[in-house]
């Protein structure tokens, strides 16, 4: 190569050196120059120049630092640096909507945010401290952070029991529970139950083969002629248990063919005396009497009724039994009669109590029943089918099976599929990776996911099995919140020590009080150390609050203390042998720990204290705001009418001197009254006394206008 | 050519790092970031978005207050007409938009008769505690009717009453 050749090229690689040179330059100054411009850098910043223009400057830079913040819970595996750019959040006085974001302080909860930081309960990414990167909510990062509308997703995910500060979460739980969800998925603390739908082994006994097809074919029975869904022929906002599912009309021929040969229980018919029949039948009001004897024994505390007033058909009555408002055309009379009688002969899981019933009682109730909650037009636009074909009944065992009405239905000779859907336990912990969004265009995220598959499964997955529920917005945002709740087993020991756990309470009563309780199956309305309904009044400690007397009367004819309510403690025409049972049970067993009814005699409140207590009930505490006495007064707590013999002195002294030690919640306010104050409003207390015996005037008719 | 090759990895190499992430603020539904809600009293299209506090004061408020001021409660009928006088409605803004905190925290812990009013209304005091009683108020102010403008100054609050 020749010299000057050679001096061309040096020149050009020494031009392309220096450029080289240049651009590395370039280069290493980006990455110093890209840190000084961190989004997070500005947010400090901005935070200090807005401290400035705030009166307590001072303090609110107190504890400011220029880098990064980070709180770490090693037992939680979280790292927080949310409080790098949201400094404000436990400065007191940058509360409120005029603060701009991100400095506003966090509205006061339980949790320190200090302490627990952000994302615990908020989700969302706490390593970063990039804006989009920590919140945003529509890329597939692993936690997106959660609506505040769902934040009560999080609280779930420790609060395994109870929490009533979550009402959504609550609700949430409850839905999954009544909706029978369990039956075919794993969930959180949510456990499978003994019986999710009615025990269908002798359905065939029960209802016709029509009726079956028709219920299998629209379960909220029909729409209205304007649109509304019903059940029944009544509107009706609760959603029932059994959901749709979208069957032919094959496949409706055929599986209610096969459900309406399940006979396998024979009925045990109900023999009524031919006299009592004959002669009943000859009264013009026997339909009328029947009617008076159902509502005297307060069925409505279960059962609703559709009842139309000034032209509005509702509902009334309570939901723990089904809606019977054309009952009368869909059982069989020879059932009815037999179910009254003995439900748990028909259905063993029942919860409904066995009544004692004379001949002439039941005979009428059957007639009203038969007669009046009927609807001649239940079934016109079915067809009959009359007996089923082999083929038929074959098909509809497949289908049964196939259709997962086995996970929640018993059937002689099918056991329940175990895991028949997929396991939801850990739903709330799941990556968006992992959901299977298939052919739909929802939003990539999980709380659209959940509310896609349950408005309807086929949007999702063409092939779902799952049936489709008709949820309110409100119900549905709940249902959602409380599978995000459920993010399966803590991930270490130390995880798992933070959990507040569900709480277990037992109660088995045994011996004969235990029979009666299972008889008149008392536990579905009423508690016993935590086991039971919230309809009625607690009991777990009646034997420290009620006297023996008192106990017996009010069960062989229960008489209502609260004269608003609706649904009332039902007559069970329970003999005075086994309400005597019930009492001593109570008396012995269902005590306060602090209240002994026998250490407060009656004899120690003469008529002087009462007389004053007369006057610090009317006049300085003004109590018939809440309490009625005779005909006036408020009706929040209980009638006072019959305290005198219903309550144990003992139970007053220690209810007026604090109430929610007693009754935890109750809603009776706490009184700052004195030693005297409170001996003398017991002995006023004690001298309201009623007739002492109140024979039949509960069960009159003046008394059964339950609604 | 080697230069212009050179010139174009220090182009992109300066695009990708001006490509920053412009943080998108997304129109935020008021309810789908509130923590509960409840529908106006007198309007119930009309939703009102309710924070932490505000929501354990509804919750709080269902249990204990609902019973006479408000007109239909979790057992059906009122007490409210069994009072006398006639406890104003928790959403009446025309009567509590002119108390302070100040008072209605009083008169909810110590009781109608220990601030003038009416005995009816007994203490809560003892039954709740004082940010419960700070929720129930944060509530009433949520829902009230006209709507409640908290004081512009400190000393606003003090009212004349």
């Amino acid at each position: 190569m020749p010299a000057e050749e050679m001096g061309k090229v040096s020149r050009r690689l020494r031009l392309a050196f220096a450029i080289c040179s240049v651009a590395f330059v370039i280069v290493l100054a980006i990455s110093p120059v890209k840190d000084l411009r961190r989004e997070w850098k500005r947010y400090k910043r901005e935070y200090v120049r807005f401290a400035q223009t705030r009166p307590d400057t001072k303090k609110l830079l107190a504890d400011f630092r220029p880098d990064i913040d980070q709180i770490w819970i090693p037992e939680m595996g979280v790292v927080d640096r949310c409080t790098t750019c949201h400094q404000g959040i436990s400065q007191p006085s940058l509360a409120g909507p005029g603060v701009p974001q991100p400095f506003r302080a966090h509205p006061s909860i339980p949790h320190h945010v200090q302490e627990w930081g952000c994302v615990v309960c908020h989700r969302g990414q706490g390593p970063s401290t990039e804006v989009a990167e920590a919140h945003e909510t529509t890329l597939a990062w692993e936690q997106p952070i959660l609506p505040g509308k769902f934040v009560q997703g999080a609280c779930g995910s420790c609060h395994r029991g109870d929490l009533p500060e979550g009402p959504q979460l609550e609700r949430g739980r409850q839905l999954l529970a009544e909706l029978n969800c369990s039956g075919c998925h794993r969930l959180q603390g949510i456990e499978r139950p003994a019986m999710l739908g009615p025990d269908l082994t002798s359905i065939g006994t029960k209802v016709s083969r029509e009726w079956i097809y028709k219920w299998l074919k629209e379960p909220r029975t029909l729409t209205d002629a304007d649109g509304n869904v019903t059940v029944n022929g009544v509107e009706n906002e609760e959603e029932p248990r059994m959901p749709k599912f979208a069957l032919t009309e094959p496949e409706l021929r055929s599986l209610s063919g096969y459900l309406s040969m399940q006979r396998a229980r024979p009925l045990e018919t109900v023999k009524f005396d031919p006299r009592v029949v004959a002669a009943l039948s000859k009264k013009a009001d026997l339909v009328e009497q029947g009617e008076l004897r159902f509502r005297q024994m307060f069925c409505s505390t279960c059962h609703a009724l559709a009842v139309t007033r000034a032209g509005e058909t509702k509902l009334i009555g309570g939901d723990i039994g089904p809606e019977l408002t054309k009952v009368g055309s869909k059982v069989k009379p020879d059932w009815l009669a037999a179910w009254l009688r003995n439900p748990q002969g028909y259905l063993p899981h029942s919860k409904m109590p066995r009544y004692g019933w004379s001949d002439e009682d039941l005979f009428e109730v059957t007639q009203y029943i038969q007669t009046k909650l009927t609807d001649p037009d239940l079934l016109s636009n079915v067809p009959q089918m009359g007996a089923p074909s082999d083929e038929e009944t074959k098909l509809g065992k497949r289908l049964f099976l196939e259709k997962g009405c086995a996970s929640c239905h018993v059937i002689e000779g099918i056991g329940s599929p175990k895991d028949f859907g997929p396991d939801l336990s850990a739903l709330g912990a799941k990556n968006v990776s992992q959901l299977e969004f298939g052919i739909s265009k929802i939003p990539r995220s999980l709380i659209s996911y959940i509310q896609a598959k349950v408005v309807n499964p086929l949007s999702v997955n063409a092939a779902a099995r799952m049936p489709q529920y008709h949820l309110t917005p409100s119900d549905l945002d709940a249902v959602t919140t409380a599978l995000l709740s459920m993010t399966g087993t803590p991930a270490s020991g130390a995880m798992e020590k933070l959990i507040v756990p569900q709480r277990r309470a037992e109660f088995h009563p045994a011996g004969e009080f235990g029979r009666l309780y299972e008889r008149y199956k008392c536990y579905v309305c009423h508690q016993f150390n935590g086991v039971g309904g919230t309809l009625a009044p607690d009991l777990s400690f009646e034997g420290s609050r009620a006297t023996r007397d008192w106990i017996i009367q009010f069960l062989e004819n229960p008489q209502t203390l609260r004269p608003t309510l609706v649904l009332r403690m039902p007559q069970f025409n329970m003999t005075r042998q086994e309400a005597a049972v019930i009492a001593d049970y109570f008396g012995t067993v269902l005590q306060h720990p602090e209240v002994n009814p026998t250490a407060v005699s009656r004899n120690e409140f003469t008529p002087q204290m009462a007389a004053l207590g007369k006057e610090l009930y009317e006049v300085k505490y003004q109590c018939q705001a809440c309490h009625t006495i005779g005909s006036t007064g408020g009706y929040v707590g209980p009638s006072l009418n019959n305290a005198g013999n219903w309550l144990t002195p003992a139970w007053i002294e220690a209810w007026l001197r604090d109430p929610q030690a007693l009754v935890p919640g109750t809603i009776e306010p706490r009184r700052p009254f004195t030693e005297n104050e409170v001996k003398a409003l017991t002995a006023y207390v004690l001298t309201l006394k009623q007739g002492s015996a109140p024979g039949k005037t509960g069960s009159s008719a003046a008394g059964a206008r339950g609604e | 050519m080697r230069t212009r090759f050179l010139l174009l990895v220090l182009a992109s190499i300066a695009g990708i790092s001006a490509c920053g992430r412009k943080t998108s603020v997304a129109a935020i539904d008021p309810l789908r970031n509130a923590y509960d809600s409840e529908p106006d009293w007198n309007d119930p299209q009309r939703i009102i978005p309710l924070g932490y506090e505000q929501a354990q004061g509804k919750r709080i408020f269902g249990q204990q207050c609902v019973w006479c001021h408000a007109d239909s409660t979790p057992a059906g009928p009122s007490n409210r007409s069994n009072v006398t006088p006639t406890p104003p409605l928790f959403n009446d803004g025309s009567v509590l938009n002119g108390e302070s905190d100040e008072f209605l925290q009083n008169i909810i812990t110590l009781g109608g008769s220990a601030m003038g009013k009416s005995a009816m209304m007994p203490p809560y005091g003892k039954t709740l505690r004082q940010e419960e009683i700070q929720s129930l108020i944060a509530y009433a102010r949520a829902i009230a009717v006209p709507p409640y403008q908290p004081p512009t100054r400190p000393g606003a609050k003090y009212s004349g009453k």
